[in-house]
């Protein structure tokens, strides 16, 4: 273990060396976790690995929090794939989705004017220069020009430099926790980099922001802020204030049923419109980048990540879940190939196996598309969904991830919606947007 | 010369009226940009530039004196911008400093070519550059101000010894990031606002009341009370 840091550590460039600092600490901190772990179980067998992984998560989500920017989001989106990771880790990364500590006033002011020419008081009437939120890559100020109250997102220097050299870092961390091979990893990693990177241009996000809040204007209950790409930048971004309450404070009021059912079917129609209309999908789905307003709409925020679906990503996996495809193991089979599922070699057994696997995890994944409504409250359906991701997690066959790199995104954005469904307790019509199927399958 | 002058009475008035810090800073820096090097005289910059040769004198002793206040006056304009913003009543001292280094960055940013060349051609003696000297106690004095300011309000711990010291670490700090600027080829010098935010704010940390302070109290108060701890036994 400290043979393996110490490798690294060599491996990384000078300009790196304060970055990964952090992380060989942290290696440090959790090969003593398991070292910790080994002797206890020396003298009690049947001891489990959560108070390990508990340790673990402590150690990593620490070292994470320190670092920002990309390894924050990076947490984030573990904590999104709750079936991939154990609950201890899911617990701690929760967390960085509200804590990161801001920029200094005067930076802010120095972003301004490197982009604008200008203080932010030349530009607003009113600026605030105390964050009232923190985003992963940025934080939000609030502003006010010609009477109306505007939210001035800034990000912070350097986020797109350290990006891609944050993620080899994080890699041995990621095969470790994860347990896959480093191949494997790579095709993931890369994905998710590209998106990231994505994610930190400004000028992309405003343009995308304006495109998908025009196609969905036809949506019933799905609001959008104004953005005003005259006063956005690489780094800047200006939108109306939307006023409403997140999630969770939403939640505080102890909403009415018919309010979360209206508010779950916005968030319903909002997701499968862009899944099967659009055919990309604002894969952030967690609940601060949503705001539910005093008139009941749901308001939605930060369009930083996009995923397109290709076609041959498209057809094969929602004629899964839509169509009686699964009464043929043939046909099945053969979508599972195209979505590399099932590789060219897998033996019989193993085709066998994971075959009926990923059969059992579609079907699952699927049952809301399968009746016209749907009750998200019910508790059965996610611990059912919980509980076949907590098997899978510990059946050796899955430590190697299988499927092609589009299903990170894709997953994190399904399962991300069935969650924040699941906390609204809401009852939703599921047949607003059908998947479109391929007329020859 | 001075018959060439007399021929044009318009020459003369106007260049009465054009000489200043100012211009003779405009003409330097051009100089030196485009020559690479100092004028081999007074006399050869003045006649260039028109102007007699006392002239120059009136404004600076030596070309080094020119260099220097070109770098005293980039500080001094600095801080009266920074001061006349709108929020500078509400920064703290942490941020106040932050503010500083920013702006003058920025406003460095259009000199690159000339900061560049003044640093490298003026290798560095013990401690910091002589050009930087004029720019030095203005800095000092800034940061002086400031850091009272911060002491005041509690915000920095006040120390025995180091607390008059520490103009002399935010100088350093200074001096690091000027260096980090020369070489810090990333587009809009985006590395150096990492570096002007990480490396003040550790600065600053090590300012405020920390463990060490604790520390070194309970080594006082230990030492004070020696003969009470030599009763007690263990």
């Amino acid at each position: 273990m400290s043979e393996n840091t110490a490798n690294e550590q060599n491996s990384i460039p000078t300009s790196k060396v304060e970055r990964s600092a952090k992380f060989v600490k942290t290696g440090f901190k959790i090969g003593g976790n398991y070292i910790k772990h080994y002797s206890k179980k020396l003298f009690n067998p049947e001891l489990d690995r959560s108070e390990l992984n508990e340790d673990n998560a402590t150690d990593i989500y620490q070292s994470l929090s320190e670092l920002k920017g990309s390894a924050l989001k990076v947490a984030q989106m573990l904590s999104m794939d709750k079936n991939l990771l154990p609950q201890a880790y899911v617990d701690k990364f929760t967390q960085s989705q509200y804590n990161a500590p801001p920029l200094s006033g005067p930076l802010i002011v120095q972003t301004f004017k490197k982009y604008f020419g200008k203080n932010p008081d030349q530009i607003y009437d009113k600026f605030n220069i105390r964050s009232t939120n923190a985003a992963s890559i940025g934080q939000v100020h609030q502003a006010e020009l010609n009477g109306k109250k505007l939210a001035v997102k800034i990000q912070y220097p350097g986020v797109g430099d350290s990006i891609s050299s944050d993620l080899k870092l994080i890699k041995p961390f990621a095969f470790r926790m994860l347990g896959m091979s480093e191949k494997e990893l790579d095709i993931y990693m890369r994905e998710v980099e590209e998106r990231l990177l994505e994610e930190t241009d400004y000028e992309l996000e405003v343009r995308r922001s304006i495109e998908f809040s025009e196609a969905c204007a036809v949506l019933n209950n799905v609001v959008f802020p104004h953005y005003y790409p005259e006063l956005s930048s690489k780094r800047i971004i200006t939108m109306d204030w939307l006023e409403g309450k997140h999630l969770r404070e939403f939640l505080a009021t102890n909403p009415s049923q018919e309010l979360r059912n209206q508010i779950g079917q916005a968030l319903w129609d909002f997701y499968n419109f862009q899944q099967h209309e659009m055919r990309a999908v604002h894969a952030d789905p967690h609940p601060g980048n949503f705001m539910i307003t005093d008139d009941g709409n749901l308001g939605a925020i930060d369009f930083g990540c996009i995923k397109v679906m290709p076609d041959d990503f498209y057809y094969p996996f929602f004629a899964l879940t839509s169509t009686d495809l699964f009464d043929s193991k043939e046909d099945t089979i053969k979508a599972f190939r195209e979505l590399e599922m099932i590789l060219p070699s897998d033996t019989p057994a193993q085709v066998e196996f994971y075959y009926t696997m990923f059969k059992q995890m579609i079907g699952l994944f699927a049952k809301p598309y399968i009746t016209d409504h749907f009750d998200f409250g019910q508790k059965a359906f996610f611990d059912e969904l919980f509980a076949f991701g907590d098997k899978i997690s510990k059946m050796p066959e899955f430590k190697q991830a299988r499927g092609v790199k589009h299903f990170i995104y894709v997953n994190r954005t399904n399962f991300g919606l069935y969650n924040i469904l699941h906390e609204l307790k809401a009852v939703v019509k599921t047949d607003t947007y059908k998947p479109h199927v391929l007329e020859e399958v | 010369m001075i018959k060439a002058r007399l021929l044009n009475g318009n020459f003369i008035s106007n260049q009465i009226i054009m000489t200043s810090t100012e211009s003779i800073q405009i003409a330097y820096i051009d100089f030196v940009l485009t020559e690479g090097e100092q004028p081999k005289s007074v006399y050869i910059f003045a006649k260039k530039n028109a102007m007699p040769e006392d002239e120059f004198y009136r404004y600076f002793g030596s070309f080094d004196a020119v260099e220097q206040s070109i770098w005293k006056d980039l500080a001094t304009k600095t801080i009266t911008e920074i001061k006349i913003q709108e929020v500078w009543g509400q920064y703290s001292a942490r941020e106040k400093a932050l503010s500083f280094f920013y702006s003058f960055f920025e406003l460095l940013k259009s000199n690159r070519s000339f900061a560049g060349y003044s640093l490298k051609n003026h290798a560095r003696t013990l401690g910091s550059p002589k050009v930087l000297e004029g720019l030095r106690e203005v800095f000092e004095n800034f940061a002086q101000e400031i850091l009272n300011e911060g002491i005041e309000t509690t915000e920095i711990s006040d120390r025995k010894f180091f607390s008059k010291r520490y103009k002399d670490a935010l100088w350093i700090q200074f001096g690091f990031v000027l260096n980090f600027w020369i070489n810090d080829g990333s587009a809009g010098f985006e590395k150096t606002d990492e570096a002007i935010e990480k490396g003040v704010n550790v600065t600053f940390d090590l300012f405020q009341r920390s463990p060490i302070d604790n520390l070194f109290d309970y080594g006082k108060f230990l030492a004070k009370n020696s003969g009470f701890a030599e009763k007690v036994k263990f």
